[in-house]
């Protein structure tokens, strides 16, 4: 479970969050919507621990991001807004190295390793070096990393950002999968038909301000709107090219 | 921790030894300073294995035109041979190192007790025609000292009533030896090598690893920034510690080579000596790694880190530099500067000098507490959320 409280930044004099509340619950998939320079992946760092927060707090399975740092970390897995691979490393290396940083034994990771390939479909290139990977290859090997160690709270920001339908599906999937074992999934997405297919609560933000959070039927009662689209255009106040 | 310090540092040393450009770095760049240091230590070691006591051929032009000049000069020991058609031609093209041209009146003039002309045809771009022309001067010199003395004893003057110096040459090298001088090229070569030896590994794992946006998810995983910072910091001290060891060991047998039969130069390079270099330069090394995880660090892009950590190493190697045109005595003072205690002290087992053992204490916890206070800045860089984003 992750509780966002209060939690307000700025770059210089900008404004980045102007003070955000939500709860994304177990068991749940939660969505962070809202137009780009919203503030979804810089709330998201603060969450996934890599940026400090000017106030407020975050807790994560009721752990500190600020302060209990690193027992925040073994609890999430991350697909952060930065995702790129060493060119010279495997696709096995790599989910190896994350789960040995993550103090996962010899035997338990490789058997963690084996199965993830299975899930995400990597035979054809789990041992080939990630040099010249295509987009779907690279973000499976991203996505296996982040799941390696089995969290319990999963970060996601774009999971499908340039993936083709086929692979957009399989994360979707895979999302589903792990909300189903009672765990936490938070991501942020453009793509409406996306956030209207597998989330079960969506926060909408919009220049650092948590505008509406509810079901999606409940947003679409709330502002009298019946596609996600025009909901999400009402709530932000974006019409046309803002 | 240290499980976790040791997982990025294998990490970092497999990803790196996979790269063709680290490899070339921390194992072919520390040949070439030897390689062409041994060659010119040949080089030299020929030119002036002839200019030592050993009896020296003096081509001379117009030999019929000064018999008793000649006379003279093989009476010192000169083997006086005819000098070619073409002096100016054969002087150019190093077939004669040197030719004394006697002018046709030198007989006459030397009885007449006039001043006579002699020329002496040399390349002195080449080294040995330098150090030939010397010694003909030189021979002159004494041969025009004692027609002098000649001229004015016969005038009733007491010869040595005039002659307030006599000058004798004691060098207390054995032998003339230019090669000795190219010894004191090994420190700044050396130091060179040193910083940049882990170079390409501390980019690639600092902004390399930004620039790549791996660096962002490997911050998630739970484990201290000085951690990773150690890991990556171990790994490339590592590399360096091989560029160091692979040039000593190419410095080795650059001494041995040169150092053949009928050479002066008589440096070697004992294991025992190349231990003790390594021991004295260990927190350089990590002064150096620690240097080059700074500005990789801080500067926005791989490219700007390249930039300006290449050419590090060459500040540090200028005091070496100034120190083969100019030595000095090594005071404690200097110790305590990283880079130039390493540079004298290096020089100084090089040429079998005795070391002081305050010296070699003081060097080494000066640059120790140097290396260490610059790794404290690299973590606390790590600690700040920019080095992920830049700016």
């Amino acid at each position: 479970m992750i509780e966002v409280q209060s939690l307000k930044k700025s770059f210089n004099d900008v404004v980045a969050l102007a003070g955000i509340d939500f709860t994304a619950r177990d068991g749940e998939v939660t969505g962070l919507i809202g137009p780009n320079g919203a503030g979804k992946t810089t709330a998201l760092r603060i969450i996934y621990t890599v940026m400090k927060a000017n106030s407020g707090s975050v807790l994560v399975d009721g752990f500190d991001t600020a302060r209990q740092r690193l027992a925040v970390q073994r609890r999430i897995g991350v697909l952060p807004d930065g995702r790129g691979l060493y060119p010279r490393l495997t696709a096995r290396e790599h989910i190896r190295y994350y789960g040995r940083l993550h103090g996962l034994a010899a035997a338990d990771l490789e058997q963690r390793i084996n199965t993830l390939c299975d899930i995400l479909t990597m035979h054809e290139f789990i041992d080939r070096r990630a040099k010249g990977f295509s987009k779907g290859q690279t973000r499976k090997v991203t996505l296996a990393r982040a799941l390696v160690h089995e969290p319990h709270n999963l970060l996601l920001d774009e999971p499908t950002n340039g993936l083709d339908i086929a692979s957009s599906r399989a994360v979707h999937g895979l999302i589903r999968s792990i909300r189903d074992q009672g765990r936490c999934v938070l991501f942020c997405s453009h793509i409406m038909s996306e956030v209207a297919a597998i989330c079960d609560r969506i926060v909408v933000i919009a220049q650092g301000h948590i505008v509406a959070s509810g079901t999606v039927p409940e947003l679409m009662t709330q502002t009298g709107r019946e596609n996600l689209e025009d909901v999400f255009l009402s709530l932000t106040g974006s019409t046309e090219w803002a | 921790m240290w499980q976790r310090v040791l997982i990025v540092f294998k990490k970092e040393v497999m990803d790196n030894a996979r790269d063709r450009r680290s490899l070339l770095i921390a194992l072919i760049y520390p040949l070439l300073g030897p390689l062409i240091m041994g060659l010119m230590i040949v080089a030299v070691g020929k030119a002036t294995v002839s200019g030592g006591g050993q009896a020296m051929s003096l081509a001379v032009k117009g030999i019929e035109n000064g018999p008793m000049l000649v006379d003279w000069l093989a009476q010192k020991g000169v083997e006086v041979v005819p000098a070619p058609a073409d002096v100016e031609a054969a002087v150019k093209d190093g077939s004669v190192e040197v030719v004394l041209v006697i002018p046709a009146g030198f007989t006459t003039e030397m009885a007449a007790e006039t001043t006579t002309r002699l020329t002496i045809v040399v390349n002195t771009s080449r080294l040995s025609g330098f150090v030939s022309v010397n010694r003909v001067a030189s021979l002159l010199g004494v041969f025009n000292n004692e027609i002098w003395g000649q001229r004015i004893a016969s005038r009733g003057v007491a010869f040595r009533a005039l002659q307030p110096i006599e000058i004798d040459n004691i060098n207390v090298t054995s032998g003339a030896q230019i090669a000795d001088i190219l010894l004191f090229m090994v420190p700044p070569l050396f130091i060179f090598n040193l910083f940049m030896g882990g170079v390409y590994l501390a980019i690639d794992t600092t902004s390399g690893e930004r620039e790549r946006g791996s660096l962002e998810p490997l911050l998630i995983n739970p484990i201290e920034r000085s951690a990773l910072v150690f890991g990556k910091f171990l790994a490339a001290l590592l590399y360096t510690g091989i560029a160091v060891v692979v040039q000593l060991l190419a410095l080795k047998f650059a001494f041995h080579m040169a150092g053949g039969e009928g050479s002066n130069f008589t440096y070697t390079l004992g294991m025992r000596t190349i231990l003790g270099i390594i021991l004295v330069m260990l927190p350089l090394m990590m002064a150096a790694v620690a240097v080059q995880f700074i500005i990789a660090t801080i500067t926005r892009s791989f490219k700007e880190a390249q930039t300006y950590l290449g050419l590090l190493p060459l500040i540090p190697a200028i005091p070496g530099m100034v120190l083969v045109f100019a030595p000095v005595q090594a005071n404690t003072w200097m110790m305590t500067i990283p880079t130039f205690s390493q540079t004298l002290l290096l020089g100084q087992i090089l040429r079998g000098d005795t070391l002081v053992a305050a010296h070699v204490a003081i060097s080494l916890l000066a640059t120790l507490a140097f290396a260490c206070a610059l790794i404290a800045i690299a973590v606390r860089l790590y600690e700040r959320e920019e080095l992920i984003f830049g700016g």
